[in-house]
């Protein structure tokens, strides 16, 4: 097994007018690859920071983060962006689909920001969207699809640039519990096909479905269960 | 490869708000066609000017009654000194004036059936057609003998012909000048818009004017011609010596007459045309720019609306450059939509109120095309930079 994420001393303060906000501390840890971790802990715990750094939309105010060997923290703007588009998968609580766009054009976004050339991304996003099991929905814009199709849109579009790293932010948390249990039945069946997914919840039965419990609190890691 | 889509984006977000859309692209294309409406006017009457300029010929002079002035004291206007002697007076006397043409003018109404219309009349010699080059376009001058029989005949000028005839031919017709009976034996063709519209004229023997119509032994002017341009100097000695003479002007009185040059006084015209013009399209411009503005504002709103938007692509690997190009392709589009709305929207204007036709200059729509094009650059750079250096996670999370 390789190892995929590795953090290092951690560290991440949000400087409120004078007052510097602790969010993360003292944050090691490392996944390898293939792994299916869920991250718990209440509001405030600093879930959120945690996988927005781990998505590099956000950086570290110190500490090391190596993403598939490559360090991240000195990385600009741009680069950082390209990691975004080739290497994550983004699945968000509120979808984040963009809406009036197809359910194919949104699948197809990442590709165009890949620089892929139209026929083939049109083709790649085809086959992802059947993959979810949205064939007969392509054309559909978001608002023409229920909670559900729409997750699987979303995760449609994380999976087309072949990530090495899925981040499932409350990927359930807007759903019925039963479209719920088919979003985490996606989830279960891309572990198996060999992806690494790390999923943030609230719900323990969802959690008990990975192999892997990392549990936050006040910003600091309290727990990390097999 | 990235700008095709962005067009594509541009267009369908264009689409969303089709009324806001619709209203931007109004200020443009009002703003475009303003300015190119203003430059095709300018453009016309130059052309026309010049054109009266050729047929004019540089070496005609035209004198007219003017003011006496006693030690730089204007004493009175005297508007009946100008003499039919005196003009014949000066063609034989100087040796580099080869004709004289004199002219009376006075108000008058013309008569054809019911229609009647007040004008501009003018008694003239036969030499006014030569010294002119102003030949008519259907049936002939009045001859030497007409003119010493006190004859009454007449030609029209085009507007004249417009307003008593329509599309008729007037030639052999009867009108009535001031309840007098005159034949119509000329058309003359028309000569352009200015300041004094030479089409709205009807040119009758000289004899007839003064003695059957108005009862006046004096002109209105006297158009003289010089052996070439270059005997300006000589001439107008001539002239001078010549009226200053019957006049009987003390050395210390000013000239009670004005000569002018026809050319310089038209080259004149045409300075002052080119001025107005121009302040016209600097007014015209400013309503360009109130558009450009409107676009300005459209994509600031557009930006903080969609904000969530740009942060959903920031997340999946736009780069900044990615959304600001976004951003900026839509606003140049709305400046280049609204400037060929402009461009058509002129031509049309043109083409059905106006009469220009379509004739607009090709190198003013390109003009029209690319000032659009930068407008809409301008006003979409400043929002275009504000969305792609927001930051992911706050937009991410915007409600």
């Amino acid at each position: 097994m390789t190892m995929l994420i590795e953090m290092n001393n951690v560290y991440k303060t949000y400087v409120l007018g004078e007052v510097k906000v602790p969010a993360l501390h003292a944050i090691s840890l490392e996944v390898e690859d293939n792994e299916y971790v869920a991250i718990m802990g209440p509001s405030g715990s600093g879930k959120s920071t945690l996988m927005n750094i781990m998505g590099c939309l956000d950086t570290p105010t110190s500490g090391s983060y190596n993403l598939g060997r490559k360090d991240v923290g000195g990385l600009n703007d741009n680069q950082l962006s390209d990691i975004r588009n080739t290497k994550i998968g983004f699945v968000f609580q509120t979808f984040n689909l963009l809406p009036r766009t197809t359910a194919l054009h949104n699948v197809e976004l990442p590709l165009i920001y890949s620089g892929m050339s139209s026929f083939k991304r049109k083709q790649l996003a085809m086959d992802v969207l059947e993959r979810v099991g949205l064939s007969d929905r392509i054309m559909h814009k978001p608002n023409e699809l229920s909670g559900g199709e729409r997750q699987r849109v979303a995760i449609a579009r994380a999976l087309v640039n072949k990530p090495s790293l899925i981040l499932a932010d409350e990927p359930t948390g807007n759903l019925d519990s039963k479209t719920g249990e088919e979003i985490i039945e996606i989830m279960q069946s891309l572990c198996e096909q060999g992806n690494t997914i790390i999923l943030v919840t609230h719900e323990e039965y969802i959690a008990k479905q990975t192999n892997r419990i990392i549990r936050l609190r006040d910003g600091i890691i309290e727990g990390d269960e097999n | 490869m990235i700008i095709l889509e962005n067009i594509q984006m541009a267009l369908q977000s264009l689409k969303t708000n089709p009324l806001r859309s619709a209203l931007t692209l109004t200020g443009i294309a009002v703003g475009i066609g303003a300015v190119l409406y203003v430059v095709i006017l300018g453009e016309i009457t130059q052309q026309r000017i010049n054109e009266r300029l050729e047929s004019l010929g540089s070496n005609v002079l035209l004198i007219r009654p003017g003011y006496s002035r006693l030690r730089g004291v204007r004493t009175a206007a005297i508007y009946t000194n100008l003499k039919w002697d005196e003009a014949k007076e000066i063609k034989t006397t100087s040796n580099v004036i080869t004709l004289t043409v004199p002219t009376y003018t006075d108000q008058g109404v013309a008569e054809f059936k019911d229609q009647n219309w007040s004008t501009r009349i003018t008694g003239t010699t036969p030499e006014y057609e030569t010294i002119n080059n102003d030949h008519p376009i259907e049936g002939r001058f009045f001859s030497e003998d007409e003119l010493n029989r006190k004859s009454r005949v007449c030609l029209l000028g085009a507007t004249v012909h417009e307003k008593l005839f329509g599309n008729l031919s007037p030639i052999g017709e009867s009108i009535l000048i001031n309840s007098k009976r005159f034949t119509v034996i000329g058309l003359l063709g028309s000569k352009g818009e200015s300041w004094h519209n030479p089409d709205n004229q009807i040119f009758i023997p000289l004899t007839t004017a003064q003695e059957r119509l108005y009862g006046a032994d004096y002109l209105t002017s006297i158009l003289a011609q010089m052996r070439s341009a270059d005997d300006y100097d000589e001439s107008l000695f001539d002239i001078e010596t010549i009226l200053r003479r019957n006049h009987r002007l003390r050395p210390d009185q000013d000239n009670d007459f004005r000569v002018r040059r026809q050319d310089l006084y038209l080259s004149t015209v045409r300075e002052t045309n080119i001025e107005i013009a121009n302040f016209i399209i600097i007014i015209a411009l400013v309503s360009l720019i109130v558009g450009g503005i409107g676009v300005a504002n459209v994509m600031l709103v557009t930006v903080t609306e969609r904000t969530r938007e740009i942060g959903i692509r920031r997340a999946i690997g736009a780069k900044k450059f990615h959304i600001l190009t976004q951003f900026l392709v839509e606003a140049m589009i709305l400046g280049i939509i609204g400037g060929i709305l402009g461009i058509v929207g002129c031509m049309g204007f043109n083409y059905f109120f106006t009469g220009i036709g379509l004739n607009i200059p090709l190198d003013w729509i390109g003009y029209s095309f690319i000032i659009c094009f930068g407008i809409g650059s301008i006003a979409g750079l400043y929002p275009a930079f504000q969305a792609a250096n927001k930051n992911v996670i706050d937009a991410l999370r915007y409600e």
